[in-house]
């Protein structure tokens, strides 16, 4: 009684201030965000579950069952222990839909508003005797330290200066699930301070009461040895009840839950989390034993103090008091600031919200966040209240555990969630209203009214009697509860939404959601109908919130897309509203069209979602994943086209080799419809779904790489009872094979040109030599120059026709290896030089001038007097087509394991339309009767012959007119051995 | 994923023999810190198991 009512009052207000300044340092940025988002700050504002019980009621339980005081630490370090296998798939469902909390996360599981509501109504009832315990603290603090008859004023200054402080940060952002860094980060500060107190006081009783460890131990063998064997043991049954209802806690309690999952910072922080937070609460009970023993040697215990307040003990120094209502204070702000902020959004959800639905508010964020900060307000008041009312009448450990034992009755239904996807919401609710019943009426009444409890043992439970009221009323109700969940959810009929929802929650189980049209077709149509339930600008809002989260454009009508929007929107609309009322809204508003088929599975979603879960697969399932990813792999890498429909003509899979060969990728056109598909993939993949056959063979479409031909096989895949049906097309590309079968076929008219012309010269070669023979004969038979003449005339025509026979002779034997040629090396100069003494030797076209720029010493494979051939060939068209006085220039370079060589000459040059033909017999530029059209077929035929290859260039690079041919001619022969074979033909 | 069936197996086995340890830890003979000394090798094991998975994740 050291201290003034005003000086207690400036030591918590100055606490407060801190906790103020240090939100307005984080908020202002004063503070790196990389500080503020670290996993060991997370840690410490879990730290809120040592609320003013763990400082004081520890104390408390431990001067009356000794060690027993441990369950309150080691339960919850259990819980997070198994963070990897308990809490993470909660937290993984909080974030997929936006839940966050115990409410959230059970109506949306058992798909029902009145569980919510239960839920909502149990917490609050449960969680009134920890909020009054937490102000009784401060009460009971300030009278022992003042003397103040009227402590409760003081208590309920520092719940309005909370009240505050949580309405103006805690409360800022209208979605329950947005993360507060402010609020993070000043309870993680809140944290630390109450766990350097209780260090600072453990460190005082050991070293400034005790002289160490080993004077303690000496005490504890000594003159505390008495004290220690009076104190009661918990038996085992109690102490396990203990532990379960701690557990539990970890994640039923609402600020529990709401720190863990709602603020939680990633995975990895969690997970950090799973030895963090045993460390921290190990570094939490430390003291408490020390104060303990500390304040019994110094006799403390024995001046009514209150064993809950024996701290107070210690020292009489003011600063000791201080410290230990700091910690106090502490430890009862971070829980009040949280529960408020907790206890508010379930009561805002699943009480107000279900009650008065948000429908045609001008501005809902707004009216939702002051409804919020009056709940927040109200939560705190309540907490003062029942302390006033009910709190003083106890002692801590009766209102806490009273808190637990009800917290707990949700147990069954958590672990339901996680682990029994049978279990239904008929069950879920009458196991927790029987629990709730006994809880109720076993302790939550009697703290109320001070009556006896109202519970009955059963016959069976009597080895019971004589046990505390708490562990007998948390036994039977539990029992009770879980009896009843197991047998009413077996007995009664699971709805269809639920066994979604229950496979969406399991553990084990991959969210299998049905593949079904919207009545909206695109996201501005999402904005439109939204709006009838939120304003124009809400639903604007969270329409473009959802878009921008998932990268889609407003205008995608793709049924995949907007079913995933959707999703988006109602995960979205469940962190405003809770998930009741976001159903509820989606359901009205952005309903399913049923056309009257069955719905399937989203079987695309489903593979995302496997791939995302991969790494928490274990066992057989991770076995039949890696199985099923090879087949996809199979399928996605597959080197021919394929594509995948589901039965209402929703693109199902579109393969990368497909996606090459059409230029679209996958991810843009998976989901989307059949005939929403980019041309002309709608109208090609249409044609071949409504085939009556399989096959549809090289149909040309025009492609970004210009006319393919494509092949589309396809094949029908029959619905089944647990398969899904849909089509599977093949898409091959025949391109290359089309113009093979051309060129084929081109050869083959080739062919037969020859034979014909072989047939012909065979035939007309033997009159032509007679006729020839007789006019020789003539010639020296007469002196008639009439009859010279003419007979000069015939022998003329004759040599044309032997000419041109020859020519058809040499074309038909074109391209066939000829018995006994010979391949050697040939010199290009030395083949041109012959070429041009032939032309030479010709009439026509003296004034054309020769350059011959092949170099001496450039050899090729090839038959010396074939190559002059060709070359004799080109060099005449090149002469008949070149201008009086024009050049044609023969040049030749090495290129890669051959030469090339080129005729340019300077003429006209070649009519485009039919320079494509110039290989073709019968073809030619020159005048009728001027040239026969089997000159170039022939250069075409020998220079196949050698393995070589010709085109024309015309007009030549560079030039305006002309005409350049190139030659190609390897400078070794692959094929030697096969030189000496017989040609089969002859 | 495996490694956490040996925290699963030590919690509940932690669970249900629990109160025989709590028996011994009043002893007069046993020092004053060993549950705290427990509790501290119990988090020293989490810590290596988390290692652990972290190593099998990556």
């Amino acid at each position: 009684m050291s201290a003034s009512l005003s000086g207690v009052f400036l030591l918590g207000a100055s606490y407060l201030a801190l906790l103020f300044a240090c939100a307005l340092a984080v908020e202002r940025g004063w503070i790196p965000l990389r500080l503020v988002r670290h996993p060991a700050v997370y840690t410490l504002a879990l730290g809120v579950y040592a609320s003013a019980w763990a400082v004081y009621g520890s104390l408390e339980l431990a001067s009356q069952v000794g060690y027993g005081y441990l369950a309150y630490y080691l339960g919850v370090a259990g819980a997070f222990l198994l963070a990897p296998v308990l809490l993470l798939p909660i937290q993984r469902m909080t974030r997929t839909y936006q839940l966050s909390s115990l409410a959230d996360l059970f109506a949306f599981r058992f798909r029902s508003r009145w569980v919510g509501t239960l839920v909502t109504l149990v917490s609050s009832l449960a969680v009134l005797p920890l909020l009054a315990l937490q102000v009784q603290t401060m009460g009971d603090a300030i009278h022992l330290m003042t003397g103040s008859t009227s402590p409760g004023l003081l208590a309920l200054a520092f719940c309005a200066l909370i009240a505050l402080f949580t309405t103006l940060f805690g409360a800022r952002h209208t979605r329950l699930h947005a993360r507060h860094d402010t609020l993070l980060a000043t309870i993680a500060l809140d944290s630390l301070i109450k766990l350097a107190a209780m260090l600072a006081l453990g460190a005082i009783a050991l070293f400034g009461i005790f002289d160490g460890p080993t004077d303690l131990q000496t005490w504890l063998g000594g003159p505390g040895l008495a004290r220690q064997a009076a104190v009661a043991q918990l038996d085992p049954g109690q102490w396990r009840t203990l532990l379960l209802l701690f557990f539990a806690a970890a994640f039923l309690m609402p600020h529990m839950f709401h720190m863990t999952f709602a603020e939680t910072l990633s995975r990895r922080a969690l997970l950090q989390a799973g030895w963090s937070l045993p460390l921290f609460l190990l570094l939490m009970a430390l003291p408490v034993p020390l104060i303990l023993w500390g304040a019994q040697r110094l006799g403390a215990d024995e001046a009514g103090l209150g064993s809950a307040y024996l701290v107070f003990g210690l020292s009489n120094a003011w600063w000791v008091d201080a410290l230990a209502f700091i910690a106090g204070l502490a430890a009862a702000t971070g829980t009040l600031i949280i529960i408020s902020l907790a206890l508010s959004g379930m009561i805002l959800n699943h009480l107000v919200l279900v009650a008065h639905p948000p429908a045609h508010q001008p501005d809902l964020y707004r009216w939702l966040r002051w409804l919020r900060r009056a709940l927040i307000a109200a939560v705190i008041f309540s907490g003062w209240l029942f302390y006033r009312t009910v709190g003083i009448h106890h002692d801590l450990a009766t209102l806490g555990l009273a808190s637990f034992v009800g917290m707990a009755q949700c147990l069954p239904g958590m672990l339901a969630v996680l682990y029994w996807p049978g279990a239904n919401r008929k069950g879920m609710v009458a196991g927790l209203l029987v629990g709730v019943a006994i809880w109720l009426l076993g302790l939550w009444l009697p703290l109320l009214t001070g009556i006896p409890t109202l519970i009955f043992l059963p016959p069976g439970l009597e080895a019971l009697q004589g046990e505390p009221v708490w562990y007998i009323v948390a036994l039977e109700a539990l029992a009770a509860n879980i009896l009843t969940f197991i047998v009413v959810s077996l007995a009664t009929r699971t709805s269809e939404g639920e066994r979604a929802a229950a496979e969406a929650c399991s553990v084990d189980a991959v969210i299998r959601p049905k593949r079904l049209p919207l009545m909206a077709s695109s996201g501005e149509d999402f904005k439109r109908h939204l709006s009838d339930a939120l304003g124009e600008d809400v639903a604007t809002r969270e329409v473009d919130r959802a878009l921008s989260a998932l990268h889609m454009s407003p205008l995608d009508g793709r049924p995949y897309a907007l079913r995933r929007l959707r999703d988006r929107i109602q995960a979205n609309l469940s962190g405003l509203m809770g998930p009741s009322v976001a159903q509820d809204i989606v359901d009205r508003f952005l309903p399913y069209r049923h056309d009257g088929q069955a719905a399937t599975d989203d079987i695309h979603f489903v593979e995302s979602r496997l791939e995302a879960y991969r790494s928490r697969l274990t066992g057989l399932a991770r076995e039949l994943d890696g199985l099923r990813r090879y087949h996809r792999r199979t399928l996605t890498q597959l080197p021919v086209g394929l594509c995948a429909f589901g039965d209402d003509d929703e693109l199902l899979m579109w393969n990368d080799a497909l996606a090459e060969l059409s230029g679209i990728d996958g991810a843009s056109v998976i989901g989307s419809r059949r005939n929403s598909l980019p041309a002309p993939w709608a109208e090609l993949l249409g044609r071949a779904l409504a085939n009556p056959n399989s096959h549809l063979y090289k149909q040309p479409v025009e492609l970004s790489k210009g006319q393919r031909y494509l092949t589309l096989h396809k094949a029908i895949l029959n619905e089944g009872e647990e398969e899904r049906g849909g089509t599977v097309i093949l898409v091959e590309d025949h391109s290359e094979m089309k113009w093979l079968e051309d060129e084929l076929v081109h050869a083959a008219r080739l062919a037969s040109i020859g034979q014909l012309a072989a047939g012909v010269a065979h035939e007309i070669g033997n009159p032509i030599t007679g006729i020839s023979s007789l006019a020789q004969n003539l010639r020296y038979d007469t002196d008639d120059p009439a009859l010279l003449e003419t007979a000069n005339q015939i022998q003329q025509l004759t040599d044309r026709v032997s000419r041109i026979v020859g020519s058809l002779v040499g074309f038909a034997h074109g391209g066939r290896h000829v018995h006994g040629t010979s391949f050697t090396d040939v010199t290009l100069h030395h083949v041109t030089e012959e070429a041009l003494h032939l032309i030479h030797l010709a009439r026509s076209g003296q004034d054309v001038v020769y350059r011959n720029l092949c170099p001496p010493d450039l050899l090729v494979k090839g038959d010396a007097q074939r190559l002059i051939q060709v070359l004799v060939n080109l060099l005449s068209n090149a002469r008949d087509a070149s201008p009086a006085g024009g050049e044609v220039v023969i040049a030749a370079e090495p290129e890669g394991l051959g030469a090339s060589l080129t005729v340019t000459d300077e003429g006209q040059g070649i009519d485009a339309r039919i320079r494509d033909h110039l290989f073709e017999p019968f073809t030619t530029t020159k005048a009728p009767g001027e040239g026969t059209g089997l000159g170039l077929p022939l250069v075409y035929s020998i220079i196949a012959e050698h393995h070589g290859q010709i085109h024309i260039e015309s007009p030549p690079s560079g030039r305006e007119h002309g005409t350049r041919i190139h030659l190609w001619l390897p400078t070794t022969r692959e094929d030697d051995e096969d030189r000496d074979e017989p040609d089969s033909d002859r | 994923m495996y490694v956490y069936r040996i925290m699963l197996f030590l919690v509940f086995g932690g669970y249900l023999l629990s109160p025989l340890l709590m028996s011994g830890w009043s002893s007069p003979d046993t020092a004053w810190y060993r549950p705290f000394a427990i509790w501290g090798i119990l988090i020293a094991l989490s810590i290596w198991l988390e290692q652990k998975r972290k190593l099998d994740e990556r």
